[in-house]
């Protein structure tokens, strides 16, 4: 899975987010503060970030799923519309059939009174896009494309395994023939093994389909192990973004190298872990300066003046970090 | 919370988004408390004083809203009538309460066949009339505010324990119950201490529910003639003493205690709904 | 020799015709930390649900240094002496706290029932400064902190019955990744410190092994391996060991061939 450099190149990107800024009431702070991010067409694209970070808010900005009394501002474009500016008959179609979306837990996502059948059939033929039997048809076949043979379509979902659930979950975002999926920390809720399987799947069905995924984690090990580009989100801000292997062993943003630092890992140093002192700073409390500058070990007065823009790295175009002190870390013992 | 709470269809129609109706509601059961509290001061007669020159008058400045067919100032009688009305569903709910509670939590923390045998007894309960159950106990017991009560008590428990043992099978799966086991605390501490107070709104809830609703049984079981004493001033028994007045074309002191009837059950019951949902809303 | 924290001899228990937990047996020396991997349905937390008392073991017995721990307890004395062998942490820190107990209340409440008429003030600072919480989390209800604040709460309570044994279902598998290393490395300074043993029970090889000193792995409710954690993970023996190891993403991972593995065994 190398990197296509050229992806972001691309003249119209799968999904394309730019300045997007989002307002939630009762908070001092916007959860989501300028946020830009593009996904190319067949790119496998990781956004991480801790809990209250904003990374499923963005990913859910795509399908425009934004919690009541949102105030928005920016563009989410989908294949080149901004689904933010359409009226409710575009959006359902972009729902229905553009942009697909797994969720983190395949047994609360399905009704369990339901054939699994039933599920796979129901938005195809309720937006008539497709009869019964063509949908069964099609059924059938992304079963197979995900590992399971159609006896699975007379199952209900408490008759199968939780990983199991969530190849179905899969074929049923394929369903549509989406150019985008999001995928929204789908293996969080499986064993390891069961994990490995289902991103090996994911990894397959992409090549395959051609379908641009949006992979939403907490897991940095995980997004560096499958995907072309990563976005770290902080915050509410994109803090650092580029490509997965440079990233990982050149992070140009103090936060992603604290949280590498911070991770307990089977090839680490034995003895502590390098925590990161205090927690992310609360949507109550306004930020005048760079959201990690309380918890950061480089910081200094203009940290928390001024917010730091997101600058490409000397002679890495794509590899962007916010922070007034990259520099600092370059040559550092982080460039392991 | 994923216990509902019972209502009776009807009522059950009266929703309470708008918050005008809940205040002016809430006003109500304020005022009708107040009235049943302070009704000893401010009643302009004695309601068993028989002024039959007056029979059947309507209002007049000196009978406010008139007199009844015994010549008893219908103002009067409204207000002492407001204390028995509303002691009487308070026995009820306060006796439901406790004992539903107890029964319903019992059932629900020692489970296997304690929980069948409180549960197969308390849908027994569910079976047999509530009304029934009453004008047999009132037979037995004889006259008094004492018998009926009791009687719908016994009738609301079931109400009050399903709800407490739903309530408690889902927090006791809670891992903080377990929390406290493992701390070595007794399940006794642990129901009173910690799952009592968790429940409790919701209970409450239902309970104010069930105020309205004894307040109409018990209203019913005066208007027959069961319960409350014959001089006794009573909404339910004034509606019964003025059945003679409304075929004399009099119908005031009948129609009163019938519209405060229908007005107080009201009140309570979008007071309840309105607390219900708040507390619903509360553990989203 | 020190006599073991913890010893757990031929547990077994079932759940209909499902071998929840087949012949477990470990043990765990006086301030020693044992980890049980395993995936869901491994039988890892009914083991420790069985050695906290929770759930009750069909067969086997379970050893707190060197007295049996009893089935069941009755009356309150043996209650509370049960409670000051064996204390838990429970995976999610939303939902093991009481939501209307503050932080000091809940701390009391334990210091009440196990060291009444002593002076609670004191113990109350010292197990927050213990845990990294401030005298103003102190007043705070669960819902005012965040999770990893909750975890040290669940802790420190857990601290305050001073217990032998200390057992951790998932303690930090539903935080974040920074909040989680704080918490391991508290972990770590309090074992340190009192010279607790930990039965620490996660999914998370990176997490085992950086707290503890042997493991057990489990499979379908029986052990498949089990040794001192660095020799486990170094040179795994078993098939199923070793493709845990192999599951853990990592830049040039290969999900595909862990997906056939897994088939295979």
């Amino acid at each position: 899975m190398n990197p296509p450099m050229n992806a972001p190149m691309n003249p119209v990107p799968t999904l394309d987010i730019q300045g997007l800024h989002i307002t939630l009431p009762g908070t001092a702070r916007p959860v989501l503060d300028g946020v830009d991010l593009h996904v190319a067409a067949g790119e496998t694209v990781a956004l991480v970030g801790e809990s209250g970070s904003g990374k499923t808010l963005t990913s859910r900005s795509a399908l425009n799923l934004l919690p009541p009394g949102a105030v928005v501002d920016g563009a989410v474009r989908v294949s080149g519309q901004d689904v933010l500016t359409m009226n409710a008959d575009q959006l359902r179609a972009v729902r229905t059939s553009t942009v697909a979306m797994i969720f983190q837990d395949p047994r609360a996502a399905l009704n369990p009174l339901r054939r699994i059948g039933d599920f796979l059939t129901e938005s195809v033929t309720l937006t008539r896009s497709m009869g019964q039997a063509d949908a069964t048809a099609r059924a059938t076949e992304l079963l197979q494309a995900v590992g399971l043979d159609d006896s699975a379509l007379h199952k209900y979902p408490g008759q199968v395994s939780g990983g199991m659930l969530q190849r179905v979950m899969i074929a049923a975002a394929l369903m549509g023939d989406p150019v985008l999926l999001l995928a929204d920390e789908p293996t969080t809720a499986l064993d390891v093994t069961t994990q490995a399987e289902v991103i090996a799947l994911l990894a397959e069905l992409r090549e395959r389909f051609g379908t641009g995924l949006l992979f939403v984690t907490h897991d940095l090990d995980l997004a560096a192990a499958i995907s072309d580009r990563v976005y770290v989100m902080y915050a509410g801000r994109i803090v650092e973004s580029g490509p997965a292997e440079v990233l990982f062993a050149q992070p140009r943003h103090p936060y992603t190298s604290a949280l590498l630092a911070s991770t307990p890992r089977l090839d680490a140093p034995q003895g502590r872990l390098a925590a990161i002192d205090g927690q992310p700073p609360d949507l109550r409390q306004e930020l005048h300066g760079c959201p990690f500058a309380a918890r950061c070990p480089l910081a200094t007065e203009i940290c928390d003046q001024q917010i730091p823009e997101a600058l490409p790295a000397p002679g890495l175009p794509h590899h962007q970090a916010a922070c007034h002190h990259t520099d600092r870390l370059e040559g550092s013992p982080v460039d392991a | 919370m994923t216990a509902v709470l019972t209502r009776r269809p009807g009522l059950s129609k009266i929703r309470t988004a708008r918050s005008p109706l809940f205040l002016v509601c809430f006003g109500f059961v304020a005022l009708v408390t107040a009235a049943a509290l302070l009704a000893t001061w401010v009643v302009p007669y004695d309601p068993n004083t028989v002024d039959l020159g007056n029979a059947l008058a309507g209002p007049t400045p000196e009978h406010l809203l008139g007199v009844d067919a015994a010549g008893r100032d219908t103002l009067s009688r409204l207000l002492l009538g407001a204390r028995t009305s509303l002691l009487g569903p308070l026995g009820v709910v306060v006796f439901s309460t406790l004992a539903g509670v107890a029964v319903g939590m019992t059932a629900a923390w020692r489970g296997g066949w304690l929980d069948s045998v409180l549960s197969r007894s308390t849908e027994l309960v569910f079976a047999f009339p509530g009304m029934l159950l009453a004008i047999l106990i009132i037979s037995i017991h004889g006259e008094g505010l004492l018998a009926p009560v009791i009687a719908l008590s016994i009738a609301y428990l079931p109400y009050v324990s399903r709800l407490t043992r739903s309530l408690v099978l889902a927090e006791r799966e809670r891992p903080y119950v377990s929390a406290y086991q493992v701390q070595g605390h007794s399940a006794l501490q642990i129901c009173l201490r910690h799952i009592l107070p968790n429940i409790a709104p919701v209970v409450l809830a239902q309970s104010t529910i069930n105020f309205g609703y004894a307040l109409m049984d018990l209203a019913s079981l005066s208007f027959l003639g069961l319960g409350v004493p014959a001089l006794t001033p009573d909404w339910g028994r004034m509606v019964f003493d003025g059945q003679t007045a409304i075929q004399h074309g009099y119908p005031l002191s009948a129609i009163l205690p019938c519209v405060l009837i229908v007005l107080t059950v009201v009140a309570f019951n979008v007071v309840g709904e309105r607390w219900a949902d708040r507390v619903a809303r509360r553990d989203r | 020799m020190p006599e073991n924290a913890l010893e757990a001899v031929g547990l077994h228990r079932t759940f209909g015709s499902v071998r929840a937990v087949d012949d477990v047996s470990f043990t765990l020396p006086e301030g020693g930390s044992l980890g049980i991997v395993g995936e869901s349905g491994s039988g890892k937390t009914t083991a420790a649900r069985i050695v906290v008392g929770l759930e009750r073991a069909d067969a086997g017995e379970v050893r707190v240094r060197g007295q049996v721990r009893s089935a069941r307890s009755r009356g309150r004395a043996q209650r509370l002496a049960r409670a000051r062998e064996v204390q838990m942490v429970f995976q999610d820190p939303y939902l093991s706290l009481d939501p209307r107990t503050s932080v000091e209340a809940v701390l009391r409440e334990t210091l009440r029932l196990h060291f009444p008429g002593t002076d609670h003030d004191q113990r109350v600072r010292e197990l927050l400064d213990q845990v990294g919480l401030g005298t103003r989390a102190a007043e705070a209800r669960p819902r005012q902190l965040s999770g990893g604040q909750r975890q040290r709460v669940a802790i420190a309570r857990a601290l305050a019955v001073e217990p032998a044994v200390l057992v951790l279902d998932e303690a930090v598998a539903a935080l974040d990744v920074s909040v989680q290393a704080q918490i391991l490395n508290l972990l770590a300074d309090i074992r340190e410190q009192t010279s607790i043993g930990y039965l620490f029970i996660t999914h998370d090889l990176g997490v085992v092994r950086c707290v503890t000193d042997d493991v057990i792995v489990m499979r379908k409710g029986r052990i498949v391996e089990a040794g001192p954690t660095a020799e486990v993970l170094a040179a795994p023996q078993h098939p199923y060991t070793r493709l845990l190891l192999e599951s853990v993403p990592r830049p040039g991972w290969d999900p595909e061939a862990i997906a056939a593995a897994r088939r295979a065994l």
